[in-house]
């Protein structure tokens, strides 16, 4: 069912663009293309939203209600402070999707936690590190498809206490 | 230099001759490198304020027009808040650094507002000072009471919700009756310096910028440095309001405006009080488990005797 070497798969998920999304997230110092954007899809982001309850579920917090909850509620805020400040207008589905996929680092924070504690200073200061990498990256794709500029840093104060959020969650 | 503060109806030439008048005006710098070729570009009326810092801030004749003819869309959609988001990260930076900074004579809404206040600096200064305060009160009362085996840390989160109710309301029920008054009393007594109702809100929102970093170095448990804390952050952010808004009562009877001055500062005094108290266990506290522990021992000598 899952054709894995055509770009296409029969349930329409675009592998090339997931991979080409989740590589702008992964590098946040390269500049991100405004078109990556057009076609949102939830495919990818409900992915690392399951890795990250696994990788919970894993260090022994179980905690799926609180993902989605700060997720939708998180989601509802950004989309209407965005509406605010862009121009142009922007659809939930497109925040939900950016916010989705630049939830990787958070992935990656949670994953660290099965192996470790992260209730110390090293575990902190990689709470902050992810934090400020998920928001810049967040902040990058948004301005750049939305055409903001000058304003990185007002978007990507708000998704840095989403993000926060979520890495206080992780490490209590 | 008190003449620019002063004067709205002010004649305006172009920028050299208006610069020429008043060589110490401040002016801020829009043409930082790399800015300037970005600055005409986006449609978002941008090109409306470079035109009002160019000519400095006395035309605001002109911009009070531009305001209305700003605010076309009804409220309920997101066009007519549109507008007060219309600001960029320097110019947010700009107006918190002028919080921080208050110098004698320099007004900070005619400084730095500028007939554009937005939503974005007061609501989320508010919100950080929320986590701000939660965070460090869970934090220090963590701190102080660690150690002791009888207490049993649990993060109190409603104090996360009392928090943002007390914050919120300060920051616009305040400025409302502030607003209120004030118009009233310009109704009885012509004053030259008012201010709209979102400009005393953006006032009131970054003057509360101080209070971040005061809340987070109140986790020292040390009562003398709390409250010398709470003295700076209130001379700061008490005399931000004081010489914003001294301009809008002085035509007044002199003891309305000596009132006026003294109740903003009375209740910011209020609110940080509060807040300390509140929210901050105090550290004595950690007295407690050796008192407790003398009675048991004269108990238990007592039973041995």
């Amino acid at each position: 069912m899952f054709v894995w070497g055509e770009s296409e798969g029969e349930l329409g998920i675009n592998f090339d663009h997931i991979w080409q999304k989740t590589l702008t997230v992964l590098n946040p110092l390269k500049p991100a293309d405004g078109s990556i954007m057009n076609e949102t899809d939830l495919a990818g982001p409900i992915l690392f939203c399951v890795a990250l309850g696994a990788t919970l579920l894993l260090a022994g917090k179980v905690q799926f209600g609180y993902i989605y909850g700060m997720s939708g509620i998180g989601c509802l805020g950004i989309y209407a402070l965005l509406n605010l400040m862009s121009s142009s207008g922007v659809s939930y589905g497109c925040v939900a999707s950016v916010l989705g996929y630049c939830l990787l680092p958070m992935v990656i924070l949670s994953g660290s936690a099965v192996f470790f504690s992260l209730q110390g200073m090293i575990g902190t200061v990689l709470a902050l590190v992810i934090i400020v990498w998920c928001s810049l990256s967040a902040s990058k794709i948004f301005i750049s498809a939305l055409d903001m500029e000058g304003q990185q840093l007002l978007v990507a104060y708000p998704c840095a206490l989403l993000y926060g959020l979520f890495a206080l969650l992780t490490v209590f | 230099m008190a003449a620019v503060d002063d004067l709205q109806f002010e004649e305006f030439g172009d920028v050299a001759t208006s610069l020429a008048a008043n060589p110490d005006a401040t002016t801020i710098n829009i043409e930082g490198p790399g800015e300037t070729p970005k600055r005409l570009g986006p449609p978002r009326g941008s090109g409306r304020e470079e035109d009002d810092e160019l000519l400095g801030n006395d035309d605001s004749d002109k911009t009070e027009l531009l305001a209305g003819q700003k605010k076309s869309s009804p409220f309920w959609t997101f066009e007519y808040y549109q507008t007060f988001f219309d600001v960029d990260t320097y110019q947010v930076f700009d107006r918190i650094k002028g919080s921080l900074l208050p110098i004698p004579g320099k007004n900070f809404v005619r400084l730095y507002i500028r007939s554009n206040p937005d939503l974005y600096g007061p609501f989320w200064i508010c919100a950080t000072l929320v986590f701000a305060i939660a965070i460090s009160g869970n934090l220090s009362n963590f701190l102080i009471h660690l150690g002791e085996k009888t207490y049993h840390y649990v993060p109190e989160f409603r104090k996360v919700s009392i928090a943002a109710t007390i914050i919120y309301a300060y920051a616009w029920l305040v400025p409302f009756a502030l607003w209120g008054f004030l118009l009233w009393r310009n109704s009885k007594v012509m004053n030259i310096v008012s201010y709209s109702f979102l400009e005393i809100v953006c006032v009131y929102g970054y003057s509360l910028f101080i209070y971040i970093p005061t809340a987070i170095l109140w986790i020292i448990p040390q009562k003398a440095v709390r409250w010398i804390l709470v003295m700076m952050a209130l001379g700061i952010s008490g005399s931000v309001l004081a010489m914003t808004f001294w301009p809008a009562v002085r035509e007044d009877n002199r003891r309305v405006a000596l009132a006026t001055i003294v109740t903003i500062v009375l209740l910011h005094t209020l609110l940080s009080v509060g807040c300390l108290a509140y929210f901050f266990d105090a550290p004595e506290l950690d007295h407690l488990p050796t008192t407790a522990v003398v009675p048991n021992q004269t108990v238990v000598a007592a039973k041995s005797s």
